[in-house]
Order: structure tokens, then sequence, then C-alpha cells
């Protein structure tokens, strides 16, 4: 009796979980809905409304060991810009850059077609309320007032480095110093910066704040520094307790998803310090004394554009904790592409690679699972004698096992293993700008973004369930069995919102799966017949 | 730090085992057997020995039947005078001084 109720017990309890587990997956996607997006729209509406109307934003420089400027300072703030604030155009073959009249960046504009938002409109990468890349604050507080209020001058207002390299200086004329930034453009978009000050005065020059195109819960945002030394250093936006410096530097870059702007230089190393914003966000600030020469960056952290400035540029591209076997993974991406030319083909390739590597394995386990299915009589046996007793039932059946020597499972091993590969995939295919605006068959238009009408999730769901209906268990627990058929539902709410590279790879894998268990069944099922019909035979004959 | 593994290998048994449910080719099963390790040995012995096991449980090892082994009690803790005692665990000597750690189950009893 107590064994019942005990049972009942933990049957309601699995119910629980069970239920629990649905209602917070539901949860979740209605408070991202409801709450999140509404209220991001909010901040964002927030900020431009704080932008324009305090005057308080923090512009003073980051204080160094040997000069502490502790006063915040009143300079105008980063208003949204007009066109007559822009001193200089730029146009590159890649994109259109745009300087103000503070010898900022104001905005980058992506020239290539697939850089393109929803509406069809070309890509800018700056949010105009935010930290612009190349401003420069001076350590002595009334000079950095002043660096707010005078405009620079402009050696030219429009420039064509669309298959030539130019030259555009800046120059800031203030009571103590006088700054000036020579900017080299090069056709391919990205720059070299020389900058410097008389008088000896000391400042700082930042590569601005991130990009804001596509910055989400997804993937990382914030900095990113490479030091000499090897190490790489991420700063998350909005989880920085305090500020920090770093020496040693060589690759200052503050990025979201795809995108990113970078100051570099591997000859000469920078000292950086991190500055928190109002909302815990990283500011990087270079330290420049009076003078400092940089390469810069602005645009999609698109892996053949990077190594193509320097080889050792790649390390922007950051995949998180396992970036170990992702590196490789993308490297493997980027080599199969490098043949068949499109994205859709190559995550389909790559899943059949994936698949025959593990093939061994997986096909040795469906094999043996099979074997056991001629003993299911047995096994039933079995389980009926030990009904109440779990440990005894899994015990003897680990002997009948043996016996026959036939283990059904796959292995812990396996399942491990494709945890971190799968991870890798995922972060690789979310990661990856070259996805973007990649077309594969029919209605793939953009690999990089969710399915816009589902298909590839409910496909991914479906072969999913048929994989489960195929593939001979040995559960002997209805509600684990249960739980279990409930997985495909989860996996499609899950897959809903994902990239649809991702998706497709899933959904390959899922197709493959299925047809290696359905060869392997055939198999058996002829084996079983013939065995049958010889069975039938010698009867036959035995009656003669 | 045996605790903290203790912890997550029970918050895996609890949630988790729906992902890889039934694929073990050992028993006592790879989680069960690690929470035996952790419970019994020092971190590092466990630790090696745990991952040993998961690397084994694949199938170009048979699998089947698999204790953990620890060392003999000594001979102070043995229970001489056979008093009715809550048994918990069974201890199976292999060697002079190592032996299984099994677990009791209460429904043996009856």
């Amino acid at each position: 009796m107590s064994i019942n109720t005990n049972n009942i017990n933990k049957e309601k309890t699995q119910k629980k979980i069970l239920i629990a587990t649905a209602l917070s997956f539901a949860f979740f996607i209605a408070y991202d809905f409801l709450y999140l997006q509404p209220k991001q729209a909010a901040v964002t509406e927030l900020n431009k409304q704080n932008a324009i109307q305090q005057t308080t934003t923090q512009n003073s420089a980051p204080t160094t060991v040997n000069n502490s400027v502790t006063t915040q300072n009143s300079a105008p703030t980063t208003n949204t810009v007009v066109t007559t604030d822009i001193v200089s155009t730029i146009e590159t073959k890649n994109n259109i850059i745009k300087i103000d009249n503070l010898g900022r960046i104001a905005q980058v504009t992506l020239k290539e077609l697939q850089y393109v938002d929803e509406d069809n409109k070309q890509l800018h990468l700056f949010e105009q309320n935010q930290l612009r890349p190349l401003e420069v604050r001076f350590a002595n507080t009334a000079t950095n007032n002043e660096a707010f209020k005078v405009n620079v001058v402009a050696s030219l207002d429009k420039i064509d480095a669309i298959n030539s390299v130019q030259k555009l200086i800046l120059t800031q004329n203030l009571t103590n110093t006088t700054l000036t930034k020579v900017l080299t453009f090069y056709p391919d978009g990205h720059y070299d910066i020389d900058i410097s000050s008389t008088n000896k005065e000391e400042f700082f020059i930042t590569p601005g704040f991130r990009p804001n195109v596509l910055a989400d819960m997804y993937a990382d945002h914030g900095a990113l520094l490479t030091l000499n030394d090897g190490t790489l250093n991420i700063i998350e936006d909005e989880d920085m307790e305090k500020s920090a410096e770093l020496v040693g530097v060589n690759v200052a870059s503050a990025f979201d998803r795809y995108y990113a702007t970078v100051l570099y230089n591997y000859d000469v190393s920078m000292a950086v310090s991190v500055m928190k914003d109002i909302n815990d966000s990283p500011n990087l600030f270079i330290q420049a004394k009076d003078g400092i020469s940089l390469h810069g960056y602005m645009g999609p952290k698109k892996y053949k554009t990077l190594v193509a400035l320097d080889e050792r540029l790649s390390s922007v591209i950051e995949y998180g904790w396992f970036t170990f076997i992702a590196k490789p993974m993308f490297t493997m991406l980027q080599y199969i592409h490098d043949y068949v030319g499109n994205w859709g083909w190559t995550i389909v390739i790559t899943t059949i690679l994936i698949k025959l590597i593990l093939f061994p394995l997986s096909h040795k386990g469906m094999v043996s699972m099979n074997k056991l299915k001629d003993l299911a009589p047995k096994i039933k046996a079995i389980q009926e004698k030990y009904k109440d007793d779990k440990q005894k039932s899994s015990m003897h059946m680990m002997e009948l096992y043996k016996k026959e020597g036939a283990n059904p499972m796959g292995g812990c091993l396996p399942i491990i293993l494709q945890i971190p590969v799968f991870f890798a995939i995922y972060r690789v295919l979310l990661n990856a700008i070259e996805l973007k605006g990649s077309e594969w068959i029919l209605w793939i238009d953009d690999l990089a973004v969710m399915d816009p009408y589902f298909v590839l999730p409910i496909l991914m769901g479906i072969t999913m369930f048929l994989q489960q209906k195929i593939t001979p268990n040995t559960m002997t627990d209805p509600l684990q069995q249960k739980m279990f058929q409930f997985l495909p539902v989860v996996f499609t709410f899950f897959f809903l919102w994902f990239p649809a590279g991702l998706t497709l790879y899933w959904f390959i894998n899922n197709l493959f799966t299925i047809g290696q268990q359905y060869y392997v069944n055939r198999i058996f099922n002829v084996a079983r017949e013939e065995r049958h019909d010889k069975h039938l035979e010698e009867k036959h004959h035995n009656k003669k | 730090m045996n605790k903290l593994v203790l912890l997550l290998i029970n918050f895996y048994q609890k949630y988790l085992t729906i992902l890889s449910f039934g694929s073990c080719r050992y028993y006592p099963t790879c989680s069960s057997y690690a929470k035996t390790q952790f419970q019994h040995n020092n971190f590092f012995k466990a630790f090696l020995f745990s991952s040993y096991r998961i690397l084994k449980c694949n199938p170009l090892f048979d699998g089947g039947f698999d204790y953990v082994k620890i060392k003999s009690p000594t001979k102070s803790k043995i229970n001489l005078e056979f008093k009715k005692i809550k048994v918990k665990y069974w201890l199976v000597p292999v060697d002079e001084d190592r032996c299984f750690i099994l677990k009791h189950n209460t429904k043996w009893d009856k």
C-alpha cells in the first residue's frame, strides 16, 4: 500500500514538474514579448529625451594614475546630429563615414547590399546619443570643456576614397593647445589615425560606444580588449561594477552581435581606461599622452575582412565559452563555403559531415538497440517480475544484455560530446555575420534571421517527433515516456525565433538520424522475416 | 567542493535526465556512480574515476556492472557482534584493502 501511495505521489510530482516546465516556457515567451520589448523601446525613447534635455552627461576625461580629474563637465550633449553639424563626408567602397563638428565619427552607413534592415534600408551602425568614435577628452578640465565648444576645421568636406587612399586633416584650435587628427581612409573602409596635441596637453581617444544594430540577449555585446600577453577581456553591457584600467592592450573593440568599432595597434601597445556609463556599460578610452597612432575599423565582424586587415584581428570575433570548439567549427564552415558558395548548403554539408564522424558510434548503438527488440519477451518478463523494484529490474536487465552481448544504450559519452558541438554550432551560426543576407532555397532569404513563416522550426519539430517514434526505446515508466514525447513541442517553441541557419542544422540532423534508423530497422526486419521463414520451413519439413 | 558537485548531480538527475534518458550502458548509471564517488572518495579521486567512467560509457565498450570501489573500513568499524543495524550500504571486498560499495535498497528488507 505504502508503495502504491509512494508511486502516486511520485507521479504527481512528475506531473507537476511537467506542468511547471511548460508554464515557465510560456512565461518567458510572454515576458519577452509583453514586457521586455516594450520596455526596451521605452528605454531608448527615454535615452533620447535625456540626451536632449539634460546637459549633465559626464564628458570628463578618465582619471589616470598621475592625474586625477574628477570634476564632471557640463559640455554640450551629443545631440542628434543635424546635417549642418557634419563637417566632412567620406565615401569608401564599403561605407559612408560622416564626421561631425567636434571631429568625431557621427555615423557609418554600410554600402554593401546584404547589410539592410527589415525595411530594406541601409544599415547605420551607431546610435546618435551615444559616445561617438574618435571623441577626444582632455585630462585638463578647462581644455576639455573648451574642446566640446569649439568646432573643428576639416581639410575637405567631401572625400571620395572609393578607389584610392585619401587623407583628411581635422584641426581644433583651443586656447592652450591645437589638436590635429590626421585620418587616412582606405577604399575597403578602414582607416588610420594620427592624432596629436601641442603643448604636451594629455588626452584620451575612444573607439566609441558599440554599434547598436543588433544587441539582444542571445549573444554578448559590450567591449572587448585583447592584450599583448594573449589574454582576452570581455566587458558586457550593463554589467560593470567599477571602472578599470588595462595596459598592454593591442585591440580595443566595442561590439554588438554582428558589428564592431575597433581601434588597434599591434606594434605599440595601448593603455585603456574602461569607464562605466550611466547604464553600467563600458566606454573605452585610450590613453594618448600628447599623441598616438592607431588603426581603426568600423563595420561587420566578418572573418575575411578582419583577417585581411591583420591576421590577429580575428580575435574580435568571439564565441563565448565554447570558443575552443567554435573557432575550428567556423574555419570548417568557411572552408566548405569557399567550395559551395552558399551558406545554406554549407550548413547541410557540415551537418552530414558531423553525422558521418559520429556514425560509428551511433550505428553501433542503433544496431544493438534493434537486437534488443528480439529479446522483448525476456525483457518483459524481467519487468513483470521486478515491477516494484526498479533497481533490481535494471540490474537483471544489465545481466541480460551482458549474456546476449547486446547493450542497447548509446552511452553517456556520445550525449555529453554532442552538447559542446551543438553549442559551438549554435554560437557560430548566431554570431556569424557571414550568414547575413545569405539565402538558401525557396522562402529562406536570410539565414541569420528567424524563418518568417515558421516552416523550418515546425519541420524540425515533426522530424524530431518522427525520430522518437521510429527509435526503439526501453523506457518503462509511462510518465517519463510522456515527458519524452513532450520534448519535440518544447524544442519547436525554442526554435521558433532562432536564426533560420541554426534551425536548418537541427532539421537536417534529425532527417539523417531518421534515415539511419530506418535503414537499421529495415535490415533487422528483413533478417527477422528470413529467420521466421526458415523456422516455418523447418516446421513444414518436420511434419513431412 | 564535493558537496557542490553532488548538488549539480542531484540537479541533473532531477531535471536533465530527460534529455539523456535511458542511455547509460552501465549499472549503476554514470550519474549515480559519480554521486557515490563524490560521497565516499576525495574530490580528485572521485573526479578522475567519474570522468573515466563517462569516457568508457560509449558503444565501443561493453558496459555492464561497474560499482564504486572504496578503501575497506578498518576492523574496528566492522559489526562483528552481528547487532541488528539499519543497513545503508553493502561493502563487498574486492581485495586486501578495497571493496565495492553498493547502496542498500529498502525494498530488499522484505
